[in-house]
């Protein structure tokens, strides 16, 4: 496998606003790579400084093995989808397709070709002679993604392109996107806010916050050993539930600090009186029969979606529970709930960093 | 009072603002049209009563009016000309760029627009005068009135480079287009129905200018019409026939443009003309 993005040490900074640090990224050939983190957490400034729109302050940034630090983005061969689309008013489909063709010199002919072999893969072969204003947002979409394949770039590098569809469409769109990238063999970069997106679309998860990576790797990685809290709550939904816990004298059980302290086998050692947060995933705490669970919680909130009941305690540390047994439970029922000790997440009260 | 009343009341308030307002067009109109006794006539008549067509070609030729006429035309295109070409890139920056000198910058442009004409008149002929533009009174004159111009035409025009989204450049960039070539090939394109409205606007303006006009070009055979109208009236005038028949010939086109265009121009000032 050969790397088509590598990052090393690359740091930007905005006067003394100090945006990416010391980003270490490297993305083989072939890979779809999400950047997913809160707003201002630097995903969007990493990826302008990929497309060459931001220069970097300092490290390396190398695109197909050449270093691309001060190269012009016309000059890097890569191919953007913007989260507004970017298409030119005043440019039909056609011409907007084309535009990147035209400006390279590419014979008139040829362009159009081109732009009808892309337009019959992405259904806009009946669109060609339009305006953009003249069309639905999700034609848009579909516009901006055929003029970035049209000219078979080194990458692929979407800004939250999906952020402004309804969410049956983006739901759609996301399996097309993926399989686009398939069927090209493409690189693609992609951010995004949501995590959903970038568990379901990517191959390697890129979490960000503050300007540093938090943890990358597979979705299942980062949802099944998160680095840190952070991770921990940022991935999968609802979010991981945080209580605040301190190691038996045994070093083998915790004591949990959720209703009345509540106690839960682990399924490794530690320092025995260790102050730590335990977090436990919704999908992760079951309903048992009374007096066999590890906790006895009331039920605060009960939000059904028919597939799945979200239960809210009333405990001082709120615990969300995902239940699909479709058992009968009413505010104020006091419940049984047991979890797995391999699905105890550990970390440390002070840094957040996985135990 | 419901709803469809005050409406009403308020039209008949606005034509009423406008026929005051436009009361004077109208009266250029019909007096340049009367005869000499109908023009001094005690009450005055509101419709000339033998309408008097031949004082417009009178005029034409006794003042020699193409020439006055030409005179302007050349004084304005030019002055549009050199705004144009040299606004537009500063309108251009001072919209892509935001920091301190920036807006250091855009408040000398708007401190510029205050002064008035008969202020700075002094200093430029004096400089002009110096530098020997006088030998040119023409293109001194639209060298000042480009000067004086320019910040309306930069702050206009500034809006409208805003109103094009950035992303559209970026995306034109990763297209593989270089800075100058995304700027004609895609921001000037969006960018064009506000600068042709704000050049519209400084050419009418530029057409009646007055005063730098009358300072700097001595030599009747230069003059604009603006000037050539003043040198028609003097203390003892009473051929208002005729003054107004010059004025009507003078303003007519510019109103003509003005009426045609206005949909455009309108529009044009109050939004990006992006969609």
């Amino acid at each position: 496998m050969t790397k088509q993005i590598e990052l090393s040490g690359v740091n930007k900074y905005y006067g003394a606003f100090h945006a990416l640090k010391n980003i270490e990224l490297s993305i083989e050939k072939g890979t779809f790579v999400a950047l997913v983190g809160p707003s201002g957490c630097g995903k969007s400034t990493l990826l302008r400084s990929l497309a060459g729109l931001e220069t970097i302050s300092s490290g390396d940034l190398k695109i197909a093995g050449e270093l691309m630090n001060n190269v012009p983005p016309r000059k890097r061969d890569i191919a953007m989808v913007f989260q507004s689309y970017a298409l030119y008013p005043h440019m039909t489909v056609e011409q907007n397709l084309t535009y990147s063709l035209r400006i390279r010199g590419v014979p008139k002919a040829e362009a159009k070709k081109a732009a009808e072999e892309v337009a019959a893969t992405t259904g806009l072969s009946q669109l060609l002679g339009r305006y953009p204003r003249e069309l639905s947002g999700g034609q848009r979409q579909r516009v901006a993604m055929s003029r970035a394949i049209i000219r078979h770039p080194k990458a692929f590098l979407f800004d939250e392109p999906l952020s402004n569809l309804d969410a049956a469409l983006r739901v759609h769109m996301r399996k097309e996107i993926r399989a686009l990238h398939d069927r090209l063999g493409a690189t693609s970069v992609y951010v995004t806010h949501d995590q959903i997106e970038a568990m379901t679309m990517a191959d390697h998860v890129v979490v960000m916050k503050d300007g540093v990576i938090e943890q990358q790797g597979a979705p299942l990685e980062l949802y099944d050993r998160p680095a840190n809290k952070f991770v921990a709550g940022f991935i999968g939904s609802p979010a991981m539930n945080f209580v605040p816990a301190t190691v038996g004298e045994d070093g083998r059980s915790l004591a949990v600090d959720v209703g009345e302290k509540q106690t839960i086998l682990l399924d490794r050692q530690l320092e025995p009186g260790r102050a730590v947060i335990a977090g436990l995933r919704p999908e992760h705490l079951h309903f048992v029969e009374p007096g066999q669970g590890v906790f006895r919680l009331p039920v605060g909130i009960v939000e059904t979606t028919g597939s799945a009941t979200y239960i809210t305690t009333s405990t001082a540390a709120e615990v969300t529970i995902v239940e699909t047994s479709r058992r009968a439970v009413k505010t104020g029922d006091i419940i049984d709930v047991s979890v797995r000790p391999a699905d105890v997440h550990i970390f440390d009260e002070k840094t957040g960093l996985r135990v | 009072m419901s709803e469809t009343n005050r409406n009403r009341l308020m039209l008949v308030i606005a034509i009423l603002m406008a026929a005051i307002y436009l009361f004077p067009l109208y009266w250029m109109y019909i007096t340049a049209l009367k005869s000499g006794s109908e023009m001094f006539a005690t009450p005055p008549s509101f419709w000339p009563s033998e309408p008097q067509w031949a004082t417009y070609g009178f005029v034409w030729e006794s003042r020699n009016m193409a020439r006055y006429l030409w005179n302007s035309l050349i004084i304005a295109s030019g002055a549009v000309v050199l705004i144009t070409v040299l606004g537009v890139g500063c309108a251009y920056v001072l919209a892509r760029y935001r920091n301190v000198w920036v807006d250091i910058g855009l408040f000398l442009i708007l401190m510029l627009q205050v002064l008035p004409a008969s202020l700075m008149i002094t200093p430029i002929f004096v400089g002009f005068s110096q530098l020997g533009m006088l030998n040119y009174p023409r293109l001194a004159v639209i060298i000042a009135i480009a000067a004086k111009s320019m910040p309306f035409f930069v702050v206009l025009v500034r809006a409208t480079f805003m109103a094009v989204p950035q992303e559209l450049e970026e995306a034109a960039l990763v297209d593989g287009n270089s800075r100058v070539g995304a700027f004609f090939n895609i921001v000037l394109p969006l960018a064009r129905n506000g600068i042709l409205v704000s050049a519209i606007l400084i050419f009418m303006q530029a057409f009646g200018e007055f005063v730098y006009s009358k300072s700097i070009i001595q030599a009747i055979e230069l003059q604009p019409a603006s000037v050539g109208l003043n040198s028609f009236m003097g203390p003892n005038t009473n051929e208002w026939n005729n003054i107004m028949a010059y004025a009507t010939i003078y303003v007519t086109p510019i109103l003509a443009i003005f009426v045609l265009l206005q949909r455009r121009i309108v529009s044009g000032l109050t939004s990006g003309a992006i969609k």
